[in-house]
């Protein structure tokens, strides 16, 4: 590792628990409101944490031959599904592991799955295609051939869902089956967020750019100037901020007034790599960011994209996952080494609080 | 994570028929200890035996600024993306492209991503031809002569269909397109795994290594002869030429065997590469230095070559000796004095003679040539020149690599371009080598003389 060395945490991040799987774990997430801390390693190991403790509550080997690509955890929080190279879904309940439904898509990856937020829906990108099930595992929707691979997906309200891939992003009313509105621009769209409101709509772009639309108005922007690709973007939990990877600083664009086109973003600078993940709190303005020097730092931001550290702490390898607890009272980082590690997180009472840097 | 190992990249071009299944299914199945993965992209030819194969659609994708060094393969990043996270499971990637693909964006890929980058490198670029085909297909797409342009390998196949002389025509063209890549002849595609795979073509000093001149000459001169000496003076003697000057580096104890001319011609190129030093009729010829004979007097212009004990002396000239009736006398006590009964004197007969392939015109669009001068180069002229010419021509200059000697570095620069992406990275350094500048360009109706003295303009 270089440019950093290991450091106990910091601020408000304190000790917590920590854990080790067998591959590089890839995605993670707080099931059955908080009680349960799901990862999923690249070897398709599938694990479940007791929140509190970090005590195994199950495992399962080898649930995607080739390799696990992609989970997402239902609104409620009882049921996941998790996605492979071997071109399935798997739907599985929290409580013990067990597996409910398998679907088969077909042959090739499928990178993307996301539940809606009522949780009647769970698309599916495959290759150039979405398809949209609904909760008994039965197709519900399929969309038409996108000119190229989709690259990510997003649901604007639970009928309402976004797709980007090169050269545009399009949104699709998937209870009436029809396209509600195209937004193109030539460039190849890497990620994509969308505010709360489902207004703003930010894409990651190859050529290190950070892309944006309003829906309402139709305006659209480009941020650029960033020194590698912004693949990681988040916005709070009220749309005010959105924070951008792309460089081993945080960059964060207000949409107060009339920004973030022209002006000067808040740039939050403490790790020594380019940011590998961005999460918000479920409440109020705490970003965390993790990096692939391994450094998870947690801060607090100004509506006006100004921020400071509150919190840091090591995650031991390159960060590819952060998550804060339901109710935010932990904060959990996932490694590419497999490490697994959640921090407390809380205003530290006795000891003063350190500087940073 | 930068001290981890990063895992090299071969990318396999060749239009359809040429034999890249054959070429794949070979390296996967033979005894390597590799974990190989394979991101295939053509559809319908022969099936893949094993390992881990993953298809992906070719998807090239251009950015809004349209420019073309900036356009990537975005399935690649996708497919690598992902891939990389189980690096313990392969440590060596294949990419096979469609024989329509342009090579530029999946070479570029490596290059203009952040996070490829940071976790592989390519290794090299290996072209197929069919040998029976490919004839054909130069002429009519762009495509193929973009691939064996960006080959650092042109293995020529199915040779067992095609005349001898026709596959030497062949060979001659495509190294004329491209004098840096290595040609290897095959049948079946039956060529040793160590030739397409870790190349460390884009690692410019196992390049050097291999192949200490790094090019493929077209030597700066045409002609060699060889003359057995005695002791005593001689007169190199030229008549009325196409050149007012002529370039002339003379060798003492050269062989006449094709080994000891080829190293004699090594040898010379290197002294080409330096200033000339131009001498006037009369003058005594030095040995082993890059001179420029006068040549502007009318008539017979003669120089002296003095040879202290019997030698042979190998003769490395610009033009061919025919062009200037070249030809070598003694120069006898009594006679020396009175010049006008030169027929007197007897010629000395080369006991060896060669003509060598010079720079000749070119035929395809898709060329390649050399710029190699012994000096330093400051490295702001140096720098705005090439930001300038890639600028203007980086669409049509496919492939740069080479070494600069920068004013004042004690480091040699080494240089790599695909299109208008170049990188200039302090490498070894000098120490007591001869500081020189050797650079490729391969590329599409190059205007060499231009960037020649372009180049010139930058040396200190």
């Amino acid at each position: 590792m270089s440019g950093i060395e290991a450091f106990s945490p910091k601020g408000m991040l304190h000790e917590g628990w920590s854990a080790h799987v067998a591959d590089y774990a890839i995605v993670c997430g707080w099931a059955l409101q908080g009680k349960t801390f799901l990862v999923g390693d690249v070897a398709g190991g599938l694990y479940a944490f007791e929140g509190e403790s970090g005590k195994l509550i199950w495992q399962t080997k080898d649930i995607h031959k080739g390799g696990l690509l992609a989970m997402s955890i239902h609104p409620d929080g009882n049921t996941f599904a998790t996605a492979g190279q071997d071109g399935n879904v798997c739907i599985w309940e929290s409580k013990e592991g067990k597996s409910t439904k398998n679907l088969e898509i077909g042959k090739g990856w499928v990178e993307h799955i996301k539940w809606s937020p009522d949780g009647n829906f769970l698309a599916v990108v495959f290759n150039k295609y979405v398809y949209v099930f609904d909760g008994k595992g039965r197709e519900h929707w399929r969309s038409e051939e996108h000119p190229s691979t989709v690259s990510a997906i997003a649901w604007s309200n639970s009928n309402e869902l976004a797709t980007s891939c090169y050269g545009q992003v399009t949104f699709f009313d998937v209870v009436s089956d029809k396209i509600n509105q195209k937004l193109e621009w030539r460039g190849s769209l890497v990620s994509m967020v969308l505010s709360p409101d489902g207004d703003i709509v930010a894409c990651g772009s190859q050529d290190n750019s950070v892309h944006f639309w309003r829906r309402s108005t139709d305006q659209d922007s480009e941020m650029t100037g960033y020194p590698g690709k912004p693949s990681h973007l988040a916005f709070d939990q009220t749309g005010t901020v959105l924070a951008t990877g792309g460089s081993d600083r945080v960059t964060v664009w207000s949409f107060q007034g009339d920004g973030p086109e022209g002006t000067v973003p808040g740039e939050l600078m403490l790790h020594t790599e380019p940011i590998s993940c961005l999460a918000f709190s479920h409440s109020g303005m705490l970003l965390a960011s993790g990096a692939r020097d391994g450094s998870v730092f947690s801060w607090f931001l100004q509506k006006d994209g100004q921020g400071d550290p509150i919190g840091g702490a090591f995650a031991g390898d390159l960060v590819s996952q952060i998550a804060w607890h339901p109710d935010d009272t932990a904060l959990a980082a996932i490694n590419a080494n497999g490490g697994v590690t959640v921090w407390d997180f809380k205003v530290r009472i006795k000891t003063v609080p350190q500087g940073f840097g | 994570m930068s001290n981890k190992q990063k895992v090299p990249v071969t990318i396999l071009t060749g239009f359809l028929g040429s034999g890249k299944t054959t070429l794949l299914n070979r390296i996967l199945s033979e005894e390597h200890g590799k974990k190989i993965a394979v991101i295939e992209n053509e559809y319908g030819e022969v099936g893949i035996d094993q390992g881990l194969v993953i298809n992906a659609d070719e998807e090239v994708f251009e950015m809004s600024n349209g420019c073309i060094c900036c356009t990537v393969r975005g399935d690649l990043i996708r497919v690598l993306g992902n891939l990389m996270k189980r690096r313990d499971k392969f440590d060596y990637v294949l990419v096979e492209t469609t024989g329509l693909a342009d090579p530029g964006p999946v070479a570029q890929t490596f290059f203009m991503d952040d996070e490829i980058r940071e976790e592989f490198s390519l290794d090299g670029i290996v072209t197929l031809v069919d040998a029976a085909h490919i004839e054909q297909q130069l002429g009519h797409s762009d495509e193929s002569s973009e691939q064996v342009a960006f080959a650092d390998v042109l293995v020529l196949n199915k040779t067992d269909l095609v005349k001898d002389e026709s596959l030497d025509n062949l060979e001659a063209r495509l190294r004329d397109m491209n004098r840096m890549a290595r040609v290897i002849r095959s049948k079946q595609a039956d060529v040793s795994i160590d030739t397409v795979l870790n190349l460390s073509a884009f690692d410019l000093d196992q390049v050097l290594q291999r192949r200490p001149t790094f090019l493929e000459p077209e030597y700066p001169f045409e002609w060699t002869g060889v003359f057995s000496l005695d002791k005593g003076r001689y007169e190199l003697s030229l008549e009325e030429g196409p050149d007012p000057s002529m370039s002339l580096v003379m060798f003492l104890d050269q062989g006449k065997d094709e080994t000891s001319l080829n190293t004699g011609a090594e040898s010379c190129l290197r002294l080409y590469a330096e200033q000339e030093q131009p001498i006037n009729p009369g003058d005594i010829v030095p040995v082993g230095k890059h001179v420029s004979l006068q040549l502007q007097s009318e008539g017979t212009k003669s120089f002296l070559i003095d040879v202290e004990k019997a030698t042979d002396i190998g003769l490395f000239t610009q033009h061919t000796a025919e062009e200037f009736n070249l030809r070598i006398t003694k120069v006898k006590a009594s006679i020396a004095v009175d010049k006008s009964n030169a027929q007197n004197v007897s010629t000395i007969s080369p006991i060896a003679e060669r003509v060598w392939v010079a720079e000749h015109e070119h035929d395809d669009e898709v060329g390649s040539f050399a710029i190699e001068r012994v000096g330093d180069v400051d490295p702001e002229k140096l720098n705005r020149w090439l930001s300038r010419l890639l600028s203007e021509k980086g669409v049509d200059i496919f492939r740069t690599k080479g070494f600069i000697s920068y004013a004042g570095e004690s480091r040699r620069i080494v240089f790599q371009g695909v299109h208008m992406l170049f990188t200039a990275q302090p490498d070894k350094e000098w120490g007591n080598a001869t500081r020189r500048n050797q650079l490729v360009f391969i590329g599409r109706n190059l205007d060499e003389a231009e960037m020649i003295q372009e180049f010139d303009k930058c040396l200190v």
